[in-house]
Order: structure tokens, then C-alpha cells, then sequence
């Protein structure tokens, strides 16, 4: 395929909030999306938690907005809405009708600039509650359900902004108070913390106007902080690190876990495509030997972590069948693994070709195009890295993926977590 | 700068008209039922095969095969081995999935435009000239053994698994899981894959759906080059009449030690897709548990911080599929929260909607349809359903003015009709031990701890 062409317009406006819009007029919908520079790793000690409790506390009404009116109007309109918290960001998002942007912006303008004055202590209480429900239904009460929490205490050193799992603790969630909601809120929820875009359908003569008048009130907040604790980390792990646990799960899976250059370095391309070589799609090596010939599991899973602190993850894991033994699963993943050294040209093509047609798939949806381009440019200040992805991954030549796996991928940069099952006594 | 006036919210701008896309329908002389769709935004097209091979119309003990052929499929040709035909897909860029249901067996293909030639004579290959090598269908038995193993300490799956056995009448397939069990999966030969491919993999009442960026002459050409000479009719069909295992409201309780929540299920068998009420009745479950600002959604999670979310929903299906409320909860408000449950359903079917909340659900529908006619994917899916259900070709046309068109009498007929508060079963999976006693104090009905 040619060159992407998804067009985008920047603007800033006096308040430090980036803007960023993309029309394309053939649905009558439109996307509205902010990232907010926040995440996990800007948690204290103590806090853990913070950021994602934070999230579910923006939807409970602002100055102007009561409670559960956010979801009312959005829904009453036919539009969809979530959000999401992760290491290095939260963000929020509606897809409406075009004819509501409006709507949109005055939701979230809201609770950018007027959330404090709505807070009270039921609201904190009752949404503490969710969350706790939430990490007993997503975590606690899943097998494998704390395998993240485990995979990054393994990699990341005890001071380190992602050693903490991003749902926090009980005890920290609990010590939450009102007053350190407001201070979160005051420190990080400011335009100039922020990217907003709007994508889809709007009437490019109007829309900035309509930005201006719901966001540009909004004061500006301080300079954000730096990152709490020690974000100081050698790029390899240095030895092999592992944890067994024995646990109430169906079958065995090892899951590895290798220190990778970050998201914002020139190198993250090649530990991407690395990892689709591995495992994505069913030509993939992973997939190939360890369940088609080997046949030692039942499933494979890669994914590239895009993080920004310091050292990112390359994630393998492998699910064994009933009668595999976490040896043998582990064993297989190492040696297919190391056997990247001898990666070939054909392998690098398919990858690339499966990535065109998935990245094609995404931009389909204007939601999609939206939470790209806002995440460009709060990363990287460049959301037309959108219409360059494909040109980063095709540069990627197989000789780096061969020098990648041979300084990456071994046994002196290798975190191993092993899930066995309980067996009945 | 004038200081705006936030107190009130925005009104909605001018209403675009939107229709969904115009559709192409030819019955091809095979009976595929052949619909192509335009949409020239992105250089993507999407290809979905619907073939009648589905678990509905299989006996028990061969319960799963349905699936464990559609696994199979991609594990070769008679031309090439399931690491060449995966080599050759993905080496276009091509995305192939397979997904079989209780009434069909859906291939589904998703590619760049200027590959579907190539990606089109593959589809084909994969299914006119399957192998099922046997290595390839061990491989699919033993990962499908695995799969039962993980729902057997999954605790969701559990449940939905509780709720097919004790609504549904025994021998029933919708009384059992769509995966089979052990005992079914276990005995199914290469042969008998085969052979059920042979017969069931045909394209009578089935359809051939292709939405994107395409030539519709180039489509008609290609479906005549690769589907043309392929004939016959699948040869199990599902023909089989659901009945409710019990119309007496019970108690279950799958007993799980250990687990820190409840995961409840509460319903009774509902209606089919092809019922005169689905309309109504859908608006009826968006306003009961089908949107954040729901019912249940509103008292369990909002007001009492009990879930993290809770839905209902009506299971749609040739047949009529499942009614069911579910979430999950703390095992200590596990039966403050099935008696909050049960008090939304019962003032429901009381009191009847609310005009308020029929428009706000109705307008939710509208509008939400129109936010799902943006990809390939999200259009092929819609004509599917057509195919599937035997749906008027111009369903979707006049979907959102049907929607509109919908009365609060008429949702509260429905939700009367067809939610039934005094026959539901109640479905927990969670430790027996600490919530029995709580539970059976509620005196819903006969309480069974499994």
C-alpha cells in the first residue's frame, strides 16, 4: 500500500493544551479523545492505585455535571465512552454523532477544569468500592490473574515507577483521602499535562472556536513533577530472574519477560518487529514450533510494551496442555527464542504485512485514529508519526533483529515466571 | 474572554442523515446468498464466509465437533501443510478467522484490497480442498481439551456453563457448552472431521459476504471463479424445540472454595432472534442492564458499590438463547445483591417502563447503530445476521427508523411477556461455605449446592 494520508491539523491554545484535529467526513460521528501525562509511574509510595482510582473518580460529575450525568448524556445521544489508566497515561474518550461534539467538549472541559468543587467523600467511598470489585474480578479471582503484577516486580527493581502493578493495593486504596485526590488532581489534570483530539466528522471553520470557548478558561496548572523513585535501570537484567508459583490454575505457562530499549528510543522498531516475528499470527515461530510441531503448548502471546521510563518489555508466554510440564514449556520458549539470531528476510516481509493490514483495520474507526494521534503527540510531540509507523518498521533490516536477539533476547536478560498447576493431593 | 455559561448542557447540532450503506444481493444458482458492499474509505476489504455447520444441529454425543473442524481448517490443504498455508496468508497480509456458533460456521477473511485476488483463491482452497491432516486435528482435539480444562476453573465460564445445564432441558444443545466436553471431543476421528466437512461445509442457505474497498464485477467474477461449480446443501440441519428445564425458581450454587467473589447469573430461558418483540424488547433490556446508566447497572455498582459492572441480556439465537442478568460481587453482599437483582426485574415487569427511560434507551439504539457503520468488519457482521436469520434485505435500512418507532407500551408488553422474575434460576459459582446461609435466608426456592 502507499503512504498513509490521515490528515491532521495541531494547534495549541494559550493554557499549554494541545490540540490536535482530523477530519474525515464520511460517517456523521466524531471521536473525542485526551490523554493526560499520568500514569502508574507517577505514583508515590503509598499511593499505588492513585491514577486509575483517579480515573473512575472523573466519571462521578464535575462542577456543572451531577452524577452519572456523563454517561446519561452520552448515552442519550447514541455515543460510547470509556477511559483507561496505564503506566505512563490515562485517557478518556466518546465517540458521538457528530451533531454532539459539543456535548463532548462540555463534558470534558468540565472535568478538566471544574472537577474539584463536585468531590465529596460518598463519591470516593462508593468508587473505592468498584475498584476493590474491580481487582477482585480482574486479578484476585482469575487464574493467572496476577501475572503482571509479578512479571514487573521481577523486572523492575523495588524504587522503580513500574514495579507496582497500575491497579495498586488494597491498603493504599484504602488510605486514599479527599484531600489526596485534590492533589493529585491539581498536580497532573492540567491543560498543559494534556492532548486533546478530535477526529472524524466537524465543521473545520467552527471546531477550534468550540475548543477555545470550553477549554480556554481552564488555568494552566505548575510544571509537572519528575517521576517518583529511582528510574535509573542497566538496559539488560543481567542474570536470569525467576519465580515458580504453584497455584489454583488449569494448565501450565511460563511466561518470560526481557528488558527492552523504551518507546521513545530509535530501537523499540526492532524489538517490535522481533516480537512479531515470535508470535504474531500463525506462520510465526513461536506459534510454528512450540504449538504446530512440538506441540508443548496450546497457545503463544508476544507483545512489545510501548513504555516510556527508562527500559521497556518484550512479553512472551506459553500455555502449556494438561500434561506439559513447565520444563518442557520453558525449554521450548528459550530455544525458539534464541533461535531469532537466524531470523530471514521472508519472516521480517510477513510481518510487516500483517502489521500494514491491522494498522489499516484500526484507522478504520475514527475512536481508533484519535487515541493514535493523541498518544503521538503526548509522546513523541509529532502525531503524524501516525502516517510514518509503517516506514519505522519497514526500516527495520533483519541483521538488526539478528544483533537484537543476541543482546537482548538471552539468558542474562531474562525474567521467568512459571504458573504450575496445584496438583490434587 | 466572555465567561460561558456551563450550567446548562449543549444541544445537539443539525441531524445528518446517514443510511446504512447500499447493498448488492444476488443468490448465486448454489444458494450462496452473495451481498457486496462498497465502502471506498480505506484500501481494506472484508470477507465473511457463512456456511450452516453449526453445534445447534448436532447430537450430544458428538457435541463440539462443529467447533474442532472449524479449529482444523487451517491445518492444511491437499496443495500445502498448515505452516505453508499460514506462510502464504499472512505473507499477503491476510487475516484468516474462523468462528463457529450454534448456527453456523463463519470464515472470515480481512485483507488489503490489492490482495484479495490472491486472498480469495486461498479462502477457497481452505474450503473446497480441506486435509485435516492428523497430526493437524490432534493438535486442534488436544488444544480444544485444553480450552474445556481452562473453563472448568474459569469462574465466568463456569457460570455461563451452570446457566446452559439448568435452563435448558437435558439433551438439549443449548443445554450444553458450545465446546463440547471431555467425553465428545475426546472420541471424534480424523475421519469423522472429514466427513463432517464433506457434508456440512456446503454452500446452501449459506452466504458469501464481501464489504470494502472493491469492484463489484471483480467480486461477481471472483465468487463465480472459486464458488461457482461447488454444490449441495449441508445435510444436518438444526431443527429442534427449546424447552425450559423447570418454569420453579431454583437455587444453584456451584461451590468454588476460596473464590473472593461470587459470580451470579440470574434468568431463565428467553426468546428467539426471529421473535415479532425484538425490538421492544432489546430497548427493554438496554434500560434493565444493557447501558451504564441502567437499572441495575445504577443501583448495583453506583448506588451500592457492590460490582464492578453488571449486564442483562437476552441471548438471540434461531432458538430462544438465554435471558440473563450477570455480574459478579463480594461473597459478602452476594445475596444483597441477588435480592437487589430480583427487585429490578420484579418492578420492571410491574411497573412497566418509564416513558424517560424508553426514549433515552430508544435514542441510545439510534444513535449507537449509526457509530457501528464505520469499518468492513462492523458491516460484513450486519449482513451476516441477515444471512443467518433470514432477515428482509433492507433490515438495516430501516433499522433506526424501527427503532424509533418503538412504543414505552410496547417495551413494557414485552419485558411483561417475556421476564419472568418467579421462574428465573439463580447461578452462583463462588464459595459454597460462606454465602449458603445468606442465600438460602432470601427463601427464593430450592437451594442446591453443586
Amino acid at each position: 500500500m502507499n503512504q498513509l494520508a490521515i490528515p491532521l491539523e495541531r494547534h495549541r491554545l494559550d493554557n499549554g493544551l494541545k490540540v490536535v484535529l482530523s477530519q474525515d467526513n464520511t460517517v456523521p460521528i466524531v471521536a473525542v479523545n485526551i490523554w493526560y501525562g499520568v500514569g502508574s509511574r507517577n505514583e508515590l509510595p503509598g499511593h499505588t492505585g492513585f491514577a486509575h482510582l483517579f480515573e473512575h473518580m472523573m466519571f462521578q460529575g464535575s462542577k456543572h455535571v451531577p452524577k452519572n450525568k456523563h454517561f446519561e448524556l452520552i448515552e442519550r445521544a447514541g455515543g460510547t465512552l470509556n477511559a483507561t489508566t496505564w503506566f505512563d497515561r490515562t485517557n478518556y474518550f466518546e465517540t458521538v454523532p457528530s451533531r454532539d461534539l459539543e456535548l463532548a467538549l462540555w463534558l470534558e472541559s468540565d472535568r478538566m477544569g471544574w472537577m474539584l468543587p463536585a468531590m465529596d467523600q460518598e463519591k470516593l467511598d462508593n468508587q473505592r468500592d468498584v475498584v476493590k470489585n474491580e481487582k477482585s474480578q480482574r486479578y484476585d479471582n482469575q487464574p493467572y490473574g496476577d501475572w503482571d503484577q509479578r512479571l514487573q516486580a521481577l523486572m523492575y527493581p523495588k524504587d522503580h515507577p513500574y514495579h507496582h502493578p497500575v491497579i495498586g493495593s488494597v491498603e493504599d486504596l484504602d488510605a486514599a483521602t479527599l484531600e489526596d485526590v485534590a492533589e493529585f488532581f491539581g498536580t497532573y489534570y492540567v491543560p498543559n499535562n494534556a492532548v486533546l483530539t478530535i477526529a472524524g466528522d466537524f465543521d473545520e471553520s467552527q471546531v477550534m472556536d468550540l475548543v477555545q470557548r470550553y477549554f480556554g478558561e481552564i488555568e494552566a496548572g505548575a510544571p509537572i513533577p519528575p517521576l517518583p523513585g529511582d528510574s535509573c535501570l542497566e538496559p539488560i537484567i543481567g542474570s536470569t530472574v525467576r519465580e515458580h508459583v504453584l497455584a489454583e490454575v488449569p494448565l501450565a505457562r511460563v511466561i518470560m519477560g526481557f528488558r527492552i530499549p523504551p518507546y521513545s528510543s530509535e530501537d523499540f522498531a526492532v524489538a517490535e518487529v522481533s516480537r512479531a516475528l515470535l508470535g504474531m499470527g500463525r506462520a510465526s515461530r513461536l506459534y510454528r514450533a512450540l504449538v504446530r510441531e512440538r506441540r508443548v503448548a496450546k497457545g503463544v502471546v508476544t507483545y512489545a510494551f510501548p513504555l516510556l521510563t527508562d527500559a521497556s518489555m518484550l512479553l512472551a508466554w506459553a500455555t502449556g496442555y494438561p500434561d506439559s510440564t513447565p520444563e518442557e514449556i520453558e525449554t521450548a520458549l528459550t530455544e525458539e527464542i534464541e533461535a531469532l539470531v537466524e531470523a530471514k528476510q521472508s519472516e521480517v516481509d510477513r510481518a510487516i504485512a500483517l502489521t500494514e493490514t491491522d494498522l489499516v483495520r484500526a484507522l478504520e474507526q475514527v475512536g481508533e485514529r484519535a487515541n493514535l494521534l493523541s498518544m503521538f503527540d503526548l509522546y513523541f510531540d509529532d502525531p503524524d508519526r501516525l502516517n510514518h509507523e509503517l516506514d519505522r518498521l519497514r526500516a527495520v533490516t533483519v541483521d538488526q533483529i539478528r544483533d537484537f536477539a543476541a543482546s537482548q533476547l538471552g539468558s542474562d536478560n531474562r525474567a521467568v515466571l512459571v504458573y504450575e498447576p496445584k496438583r490434587e493431593s | 474572554m466572555s465567561l460561558l455559561d456551563r450550567t446548562q448542557p449543549p444541544g445537539s447540532g443539525e441531524f445528518r442523515q446517514f443510511d446504512f450503506p447500499e447493498v448488492q444481493t444476488e443468490a448465486l444458482p448454489n444458494g450462496l446468498d452473495l451481498k457486496i458492499c462498497v465502502l471506498p474509505r480505506l484500501p481494506i476489504v472484508s470477507v465473511n464466509l457463512f456456511l450452516r455447520a453449526g453445534e445447534g444441529s448436532l447430537v450430544e454425543g458428538r457435541a463440539g465437533t462443529a467447533v474442532l473442524t472449524g479449529d482444523a481448517l487451517e491445518g492444511g490443504t491437499l496443495k500445502r501443510s498448515g505452516s505453508s498455508l499460514a506462510e502464504a496468508l499472512e505473507g499477503i497480509g491476510a487475516r484468516l478467522g474462523v468462528s463457529t456458533g450454534w448456527e453456523g460456521t463463519n470464515i472470515a477473511v480481512s485483507v488489503l484490497a490489492d490482495r484479495l485476488p490472491e486472498a480469495f483463491s486461498l479462502l477457497a482452497e481452505v474450503v473446497l480442498e480441506p486435509d485435516f491432516p492428523s497430526v493437524e486435528v490432534d493438535r486442534a482435539r488436544e488444544q480444544q481439551l485444553a480450552d474445556i480444562r481452562q473453563r472448568s476453573m474459569d469462574p465466568s465460564a463456569l457460570a455461563s456453563d451452570e446457566v446452559s445445564r439448568r435452563f435448558y432441558a437435558k439433551g438439549l444443545p443449548y443445554a450444553r457448552p458450545q465446546v463440547g466436553t471431555e467425553a465428545s471431543i475426546s472420541s471424534v476421528s480424523r475421519d469423522q472431521i472429514r466427513g463432517y466437512a464433506e457434508a456440512c461445509y456446503r454452500p446452501g442457505s449459506g452466504g458469501l459476504i464481501v464489504v470494502g474497498d472493491v469492484d463489484p464485477e471483480q467480486i461477481r467474477s471472483l465468487s463465480g471463479e472459486y464458488f461457482g461449480s461447488w454444490i449441495g446443501s449441508p445435510s444436518a440441519v438444526d431443527d429442534f424445540r427449546v424447552n425450559a428445564q423447570t418454569r420453579e425458581r431454583r437455587v444453584w450454587i456451584l461451590d468454588r472454595p476460596g473464590s473472593v467473589q461470587s459470580e451470579l447469573r440470574v434468568g431463565h430461558v428467553g426468546v428467539a432472534r426471529t421473535t415479532p418483540n425484538y425490538l421492544p424488547l432489546s430497548i427493554g433490556n438496554l434500560l434493565l442492564g444493557g447501558t451504564f446508566t441502567s437499572r441495575l447497572n445504577l443501583n448495583l455498582r453506583e448506588r451500592n458499590g457492590f460490582t464492578y459492572g453488571v449486564r442483562s441480556r437476552f441471548g438471540f439465537r434461531s432458538q430462544p438463547g438465554p435471558f440473563q442478568v450477570s455480574t459478579a460481587v463480594g461473597n459478602e453482599v452476594t445475596a444483597p445483591a441477588i435480592r437487589e437483582i430480583l427487585s429490578e426485574l420484579e418492578s420492571l415487569v410491574v411497573d412497566g417502563a418509564k416513558r424517560e427511560e424508553v426514549d433515552a434507551a430508544r435514542d441510545y439504539a439510534a444513535g449507537v447503530f449509526g457509530l457501528h457503520l464505520e469499518t468492513a468488519g462492523q458491516i460484513a457482521s450486519r449482513l451476516n445476521q441477515i444471512v443467518v436469520y433470514g432477515l428482509p434485505d433492507d433490515y438495516y435500512h430501516l433499522h433506526r427508523d424501527n427503532i424509533r418507532a418503538v412504543s414505552t407500551e410496547q417495551v413494557t408488553s414485552a419485558v411483561k411477556e417475556h421476564i419472568r422474575p418467579e421462574e428465573v434460576q439463580v447461578i452462583i459459582v463462588g464459595d459454597a461455605e460462606r454465602i449458603v446461609g445468606s442465600v438460602d435466608a432470601l427463601g427464593l426456592g430450592p437451594l442446591e449446592v453443586v
